[in-house]
């Protein structure tokens, strides 16, 4: 079952990974999240951890439902040209997301996490979620895949942790969750009001503001 | 509390309360100068401002030379660059004080850097930063090791003592200065890189190779001639009187290196004689520079301009200062009875006696140093008979000098101490010699008891019974009695004729202050005797109606900065090549940044995999 769920995870991110519109992108994280929220739940389920439901709940509301909501909000509100913008194609992007899968599996098997017992394919996913979340923000032009990038970053980080420790402190998670929240709030702001002083938000082109 | 204990921080011998009343000597009159020179100067909040950087700059000074531990050293020596270096830039408005302040701040930290690696070799091997235990553990070092430090600090301090190719910064930075800083910064702010030579060279790492003091000598010869030749040619005066204070650092060397030798070669007596002609030359030159920094400044201040060409005819104006820079450049051109006649004559017997003890190659090295030395000695002469000719004699030459008036009393009173100074450090040679070779010796861990520099309070001698001896007063005496003479035969047989002509007329009649002989036109022989040096640049621009007639005629010329040209020019431009390179990976755009990133990840990945 574990299983299964590690691997909805991952095909999410490829879907990521090839989406060229900002709907697909922002999808794509839901159902990412979707499938963290069914993880953690599990492992509530089986731990019996009060903490861990709360953290799964918190996932649901906010990765699920609140930010996601959140970023198509925004997307609307200034009136978004839907295109990412790739720098590399979709085909290449799959290729490359492979090979840092490929890359993922190689560190956890050298990082050596035998003492841990959860699946070793949960670690080599994290890594695999994490490189990619990184991949994203490099790749695509907009700040808004930026912002996504990080939070696929984060859900990365979030699994790695959790299938390495059986989750951090209950009041680690909440602070973690609180800022993710309020940064993509606070980019969400800013992705808006780049929007108004450059009626676009092409990253690529801030590099016009240095001296 | 062991930590508070005042005797682990500071270190009271003679060769700290030496320099610490060095400090004291120039502070005190620069001070009392500061009082009348900032009036008027810049607005009340700046000139207290003027005032706590001084308090600042002072007390960091007296810190570095009394700590006696490498860590606070550092730290004190650190707080005075920085003090100084706000001192420098303290003119905000003008643009060559920032200029020179970051050459002054970017010199200074190149030396701190080599500083700080010498003392963390001499921590990793002592294990402490105390000087004590520093001092113990260097005498176990292994000599390549020793080298190595000794390099480093002569590197380090020798930036901040502005010895050649490294004194490019100080002819910028000492002249910005307010003049009463200048004073300081030429008088004492220098001064403490040669107390930094002989506390961590002479006393902790002890002697050494023959060619520390032979390298330390080489440097210093050099230093004095390029000093001096750049101070003939500058027409700056407070940028002259900075060049002078690159040769004096040069002459003062001179004895620490010489020191250094016969410390090396072994010869107690001599090493302790050679740094006695050292530190006398310190204190003297910072007695004299100091008050020549204070005339300048005063000059600046009564006539608005340092330009000496612009100057002329202020020993009418300004006659207590003119004879109070007269005294300051008889004693720097170390004519006798004054304090640097002593100190130079000390430092020259030195060198013959170094030359009777020594044999072979660095007999004739030693011979080539003192003629060096007598060389500099010539053209520090003919530099101030030029200062002091073209600035305070001839007619006025423009507005700004035939407006000056005499200072007010407070700039007045610290030019009058520091030059009864001069007069004092002359006469009383004989008694400050004892004094001064205590602190040599103790600084040396030489035992002077049974040596003899002086014959009673007098005179001085060196090696008694050779026959060598200079007693200033009885010099004095001797010269006061010829001066009567000449006074009282003159009045007897002379023509009791007054004849009042123009000034510098020179036979003709109604010359005007453009026919006077110019500064550049003084120093025009030493261009062309030192132009394989100087490299001068002439150009000559004549526009005419007819062959028989010119109407204009231009003349420029200007000599060829050669350290900054050919070393620090090539430097600089490699430099900002690099700079200019390294720029391109930096092109502002957030997905490359992020790609660094993210590549650096990998790689470091890719490195935990392969170990």
């Amino acid at each position: 079952m574990q299983i299964m769920i590690l691997f909805g995870m991952l095909a999410s991110t490829y879907l990521m990974v090839i989406a060229r519109r900002m709907p697909a992108l922002i999808r794509g994280f839901r159902y990412q999240s979707a499938f963290l929220f069914l993880l953690t739940a599990m492992l509530a389920f089986r731990e019996g951890h009060k903490d861990l439901y709360i953290v799964a709940g918190l996932i649901l509301i906010l990765k699920v439902l609140m930010i996601p909501h959140l970023l198509i909000m925004v997307a609307k509100r200034i009136n978004l040209d839907e295109n990412l913008g790739l720098f590399i194609n979709s085909q290449l992007s799959l290729i490359i997301a492979l090979v840092l899968t490929y890359c993922s599996w190689l560190l956890s098997v050298k990082l050596d996490f035998s003492y841990v017992h959860s699946l070793p394919a949960a670690i080599t996913v994290a890594f695999s979620v994490v490189f990619i979340g990184a991949y994203l923000m490099i790749s695509r032009v907009t700040a808004f895949t930026q912002v996504v990038g990080l939070l696929v970053m984060e859900n990365g980080i979030f699994l790695l942790a959790s299938s390495i420790s059986d989750g951090m402190p209950f009041f680690v998670e909440i602070a973690i969750f609180f800022d993710v929240f309020v940064s993509v709030v606070i980019m969400g702001l800013f992705v808006y009001r780049i929007n108004n002083l450059f009626t676009h938000i092409d990253v690529s082109k801030l590099s016009r503001l240095r001296g | 509390m062991a930590y508070l204990n005042l005797s682990k921080i500071f270190i009271f011998d003679p060769l700290s309360i030496f320099f610490l009343a060095v400090i004291v000597i120039v502070s005190l009159p620069s001070a009392v100068y500061s009082i009348g020179y900032l009036r008027g100067e810049t607005t009340v909040r700046k000139t207290f401002l003027a005032w706590i950087l001084l308090a600042f700059f002072i007390v960091s000074m007296g810190l570095v030379v009394s700590v006696r531990n490498i860590f606070l050293f550092l730290v004190a020596w650190e707080i005075m660059s920085l003090v100084s270096y706000f001192l420098v830039i303290f003119d905000t408005k003008s643009e060559k004080s920032i200029q020179a302040g970051t050459i002054y701040i970017i010199m200074t930290h190149i030396g701190t850097a080599f500083l700080v690696a010498a003392f963390m070799m001499m921590y990793k091997c002592a294990h402490s930063f105390d000087f004590m235990v520093v001092k113990n553990a260097c005498l176990s070092m292994p000599t390549h090791e020793r080298s190595i430090i000794f390099t480093f600090l002569l590197i380090g301090f020798g930036t901040k003592a502005g010895i050649v190719p490294l004194h490019i910064w100080l002819p910028y930075a000492h002249p910005q200065a307010p003049s009463h800083i200048s004073s300081i910064m030429s008088g004492v702010m220098i001064k403490t890189a040669v107390y930094g030579m002989i506390r961590f060279i002479i006393y902790i790492l002890g002697p050494g190779d023959r060619w520390w003091g032979i390298s330390i000598l080489a440097f210093a010869v050099i230093t004095c001639l390029v000093g001096v030749i750049y101070a003939l040619m500058e027409r700056d005066i407070k940028k002259l009187l900075a060049y002078s204070s690159v040769e004096n650092m040069g002459i003062i060397l001179l004895g620490v290196g010489l020191s250094i030798y016969f410390l090396s070669v072994n010869i107690p007596y001599l090493a302790v004689f050679s740094m006695v002609a050292g530190l006398y030359h310190l204190i003297n030159h910072a007695i004299f520079k100091a008050l020549l920094f204070l005339c300048a400044g005063s000059v600046y201040k009564a006539t608005g301009t340092r330009n000496i060409e612009k100057l002329g005819g202020l020993i009418k104006k300004m006659p207590q200062t003119a004879v109070y820079f007269l005294i300051g450049a008889m004693a720097i051109s170390a004519l006798p009875l004054l304090n640097g006649f002593v100190s130079e004559w000390l430092t020259l017997q030195a060198f013959f006696m170094g030359v009777v003890n020594a044999s072979g190659a660095s007999r004739i090295f030693l011979i080539v140093c003192a003629g060096a030395l007598a060389l500099t000695l010539g053209l520090a002469s003919a530099c101030f008979v030029r200062a002091f000719g073209i600035t305070f004699l001839a007619k006025g030459r423009t507005h700004h000098s035939l407006n000056a008036k005499e200072v007010s009393l407070s700039m007045r009173s610290g030019m009058f101490f520091l030059s009864g100074l001069c007069i004092i450090f002359g006469l009383g040679a004989a008694y400050i010699i004892k004094i001064l070779a205590s602190v040599a010796g103790e600084a040396a861990g030489i035992n002077i008891s049974a040596m003899k520099f002086s014959l009673n309070n007098f005179a001085l001698t060196l090696q008694p019974g050779r026959g060598v001896y200079l007693s200033t007063p009885i010099l004095a005496g001797v010269l006061a009695i010829l001066a009567i003479t000449a006074f009282a035969t003159y009045k007897m047989i002379g023509r009791g004729r007054r004849v009042v002509y123009n000034t510098w007329d020179c036979g003709y009649y109604k010359l005007d202050s453009r026919n006077e002989y110019t500064a550049t036109a003084f120093s025009k022989p030493f261009r062309i005797v030192f132009s394989f040096f100087l490299l001068p640049f002439r150009k000559t621009q004549k526009i005419r109606d007819s062959f028989y007639h010119v109407k204009s005629f231009n003349y420029e010329t200007r000599t060829t900065k050669i350290f900054i040209k050919y070393v620090y020019e090539p430097a600089l431009s490699l430099i900002i090549r690099l700079a200019k390179f390294m720029r391109k990976i930096q092109p502002g755009s957030i997905h490359l940044y992020l790609s660094y990133i993210f590549a650096a990840l990998l790689l470091l990945i890719f490195f935990v995999n392969k170990f």
